[in-house]
């Protein structure tokens, strides 16, 4: 597989520490958050097997060319709106959820909407940009985080504090019934593949995905998810873990670098993650972009000359995610999180049913091609 | 061409000029008509190879058919060729009513310049010279290959200087030749004087902080970009050719990597990259720091900063713009000043104005510190154009931390790569992580 394949897949994957995926695990964490977890991963793993499977045959197209080709346009348009939606929802959660990092942790004193600003702007015109482009942004800005984010799990492991009897303790609730809600967290994890639909465009070659590719996803997912709900717990004891707000953050800021510059783990991890945050959104707007440039032909709308037709969504786009910032508070967004991926999880695998179709009817169109 | 016509023709293209002398040679049934301009010729060789042999040979027919034999024998394709050809030096022979062009042409600047802008303590420091003609032999001295290119297009109205384009046929990207030669039909100006002009004019957006060509001195560089596929443009009287597509992995290369062992040139480069990071954020990390997130570092660290900020009056991003400010100043006095007054400049500015401004609690002790710390590894970039894009990118990057705190600081830099990332260099991509995969063929492919 290509590298940037991998990149979609972990960013998705990294990035749930900082969205709600930890808390709501948390929440239950005495009914079944293990247990989701381990059926999170096996769902989780054979649906990026089925995804990637299915656009590997196409190399090069995306979901709205395969769509068009297929399916009548009273289905696909309203369809395809549908998934922009979501995405744009996906980019928001992980947008707000940093803007609150950002108020209770770095700068308290700034207005909240300067502080989302900051995110939107940087992130809005990335989203524009063409695919192939978005993917190199991604692997620069990868590769100048993904070490230092290796580092802090380093620290985390490595802590004296890190009392593994609470992890044993949290481990030993697996017999538990696993909840939807749970489930749909970790489920959410994996999710990344589905960005395919927008940047299989990227992908112009065949590739090989056999079962060496699919382990080593796997064993990532199980590494992060491990990571991301054992390690709080091993810091923050099991009991009332799920009274914390940001798990992740009490974690990291319970961690020291003695002899450096800076010594709160808390801020080296938020600058960061604020990193991973950036493409987080950037790749999930860039794709809600693509849906609904494709479905309203923005390309064509035209003032004076000038392609006004992308900056319509971009202007609506910031005006949703301002008027959100500053109307939701944590408790809110946390349903709102958790109610989204519950939806992923009924809508991701239904998707493959589409797939099924969409393949059947190419076949035929090949078919009648040939004779 | 009939001759009395074109010699009428001839007077009246040169009726301007003062310096258009006409030899009328005649002796033993031999006639010769010679027009140059006096300025332009060299003297001597026109006396040898045309003046002497006139009067030894023995027939017209032998002086012609020699003439035709001199390596500077040129044919005529057009009248405007003539006008022009003669305005470059070359000398028109009228012999038994034919015309011919004879290169006698005395160029002063054809030696070759020491190396001044990329200076390297090993290898050549040679760089190219003024002149197109030598340049062009430099390149060819270096770079063997029969698919080595050179093409010739006149650019500028008034002047008409002569612009090479140069590359190797066989690694060329075609489609980048193309809009290179495309661009240049279509620039339009009346004066073209320096390689660095067409850049400005031949690019898809002018308005750019980055250079998307990069301009060099160093025959070495040139070779090497050469043999990476690029197209070089050379313009006469420039000792400064241009390079593209270029990236940005270009600009922080230097030639001395070459000279140097694996490790060495390995500790060198992360030296460089740290020298970039450092003058891009350093400052805007100083404003971050002191004005929003003070607990951003450890306790004695961010104490230490703020004592030193006692008694200074004005915010962190007053006191960064105005250290900045002169620092800048100083930069430039220094490129302006004449050799012997220079040292003077910068022990004025550098330490006077250092000690007085703290003493004076302007700036804080570590403000000054940061600062030639910049300005120091500003220098380390071995690329100057890229030193100069980095300097206003480093106020662009203080400004929105100023306004948006660390956060802004991080996510601005973010934006720069994917400003970075966005460009393009003649079709190429300006920056992204290039993959040395054994297998060639790549799993992916442009949109």
């Amino acid at each position: 597989m290509s590298r940037y394949y991998y990149y979609l897949i972990l960013i998705n994957m990294v990035a749930n520490i900082i969205a709600s995926v930890p808390a709501i695990l948390f929440q239950y964490h005495k009914d079944g958050a293990v247990s989701s977890m381990i059926f999170g991963i096996v769902a989780g793993t054979i649906l990026v097997t089925v995804y990637t499977r299915f656009f590997n045959a196409f190399p090069g197209m995306t979901l709205p060319d395969l769509l068009k080709k297929t399916t009548s346009k009273w289905f696909y348009k309203p369809f395809l709106v549908l998934l922009a939606v979501m995405w744009f929802l996906a980019g928001l959660i992980t947008l707000v959820t940093f803007t609150f990092l950002l108020i209770r942790y770095v700068t308290p004193e700034m207005p909240i909407t300067q502080i989302s600003l900051t995110l939107i702007l940087s992130v809005i015109f990335g989203c524009l940009m063409r695919t192939d482009r978005v993917l190199y942004t991604v692997e620069l800005v990868l590769l100048l985080t993904f070490p230092l984010i290796l580092f802090i799990f380093y620290k985390a492991y490595s802590s004296k504090s890190l009392n593994w009897d609470f992890v044993k303790e949290a481990a030993l609730y697996v017999n538990q019934m696993p909840h939807v809600n749970s489930f749909g967290a970790c489920f959410f994890l994996f999710l990344g593949v589905a960005n395919l639909f927008i940047f299989n465009r990227f992908f112009t070659q065949k590739q090989k995905f056999k079962l060496k590719h699919i382990s080593i996803i796997g064993i990532i997912a199980t590494l992060t998810l491990f990571t991301t709900y054992f390690i709080p717990i091993g810091f923050n004891g099991f009991e009332s873990i799920d009274k914390l707000v940001y798990p992740w953050i009490s974690t990291s800021d319970s961690l020291r670098m003695e002899f450096f510059m800076i010594e709160r783990v808390l801020f080296v991890f938020l600058f960061f993650y604020l990193g991973i945050a950036f493409l987080s959104i950037l790749i999930h707007w860039h794709v809600s972009m693509e849906f609904l440039r494709f479905v309203f032909n923005l390309d064509n709308i035209k003032f004076k000359g000038f392609k006004v037709g992308k900056f319509i969504p971009v202007s609506i786009f910031i005006a949703i995610s301002l008027f959100l910032v500053r109307r939701l508070n944590e408790y809110q967004l946390f349903q709102i999180s958790s109610t989204l991926y519950n939806g992923l999880v009924i809508i991701f695998p239904l998707m493959i049913i589409l797939f099924f179709f969409i393949k059947r009817r190419m076949k035929d169109a090949e078919e009648a091609k040939q004779n | 061409m009939s001759s009395k016509d074109s010699i009428k023709w001839i007077y009246d293209q040169f009726k301007d000029t003062n310096e258009l002398i006409e030899k009328n040679m005649e002796y033993d049934n031999k006639h010769l008509l010679l027009f140059y301009i006096k300025s332009l010729i060299d003297m001597d060789m026109l006396e040898k190879f045309v003046i002497k042999p006139f009067f030894e040979m023995s027939s017209e027919e032998q002086l012609n058919l020699y003439l035709h034999a001199l390596p500077q024998f040129q044919e005529i394709t057009s009248k405007e060729q003539v006008q022009l050809e003669v305005m470059k030096g070359n000398t028109l022979i009228v012999i038994q009513n034919e015309y011919y062009l004879l290169d006698f042409r005395l160029s002063k600047n054809d030696e070759v310049n020491q190396t001044s802008i990329e200076t390297t303590i090993h290898g050549s420091q040679l760089a190219f010279s003024d002149n197109l003609a030598t340049n062009i032999n430099i390149i060819r001295t270096n770079y063997h290959q029969p698919s080595l290119t050179v093409e010739y297009i006149v650019e500028g109205e008034v002047n008409q200087h002569k612009v090479a384009i140069i590359y190797d046929k066989d690694k060329v990207k075609t489609n980048v030749l193309d809009t290179i030669r495309e661009k240049l039909q279509k620039v339009d100006k009346q004066l073209i004087s320096s390689t660095t002009q067409l850049n400005n004019y031949i690019n898809d957006k002018p308005i750019t902080i980055f250079p998307q060509m990069i301009m060099t001195e160093r025959p070495d560089r040139i070779i090497y970009n050469l043999a990476g596929g690029k197209v070089i443009l050379f313009v006469d009287g420039n000792p400064q050719a241009v390079a593209t597509p270029a990236v940005f992995f270009d600009f922080m290369t230097t030639m001395e990597d070459n000279y140097h062992t694996f490790v060495i040139s390995l500790f060198l480069r992360i030296l460089r990259y740290a020298g970039l990071f450092l003058s891009l954020l350093l400052p805007a990390v100083y404003v971050g720091v002191t004005s929003f997130t003070p607990e951003v570092f450890r306790t004695e660290l961010a104490l230490t900063v703020a004592g030193s900020r006692v008694g200074v009056p004005f915010s962190s991003f007053i006191e960064v713009l105005f250290m900045l400010f002169f620092m800048e100043l100083l930069l430039e006095a220094s490129i302006r000043l004449p050799k012997a007054v220079s040292a003077t400049a910068t022990t004025v500015g550098g330490l006077i104005l250092g000690t007085a401004v703290t003493e004076a609690s302007l700036a804080s002790n570590i403000m000054v510190i940061i600062v030639s710390a910049v300005a120091i590894s500003t220098f380390v970039i071995p690329v100057n154009e890229m030193a100069f894009s980095i300097r206003v990118v480093r106020l662009l990057l203080i400004l929105i931390t100023s306004v948006f705190g660390l956060a802004g600081l991080v996510l601005g830099f973010f934006v720069l790569l994917m400003y970075l990332v966005n460009m393009d260099s003649f079709g190429e991509p300006y920056l992204r992580i290039y993959a040395f995969s054994k297998n060639k063929k790549s799993s992916e492919e442009k949109t």
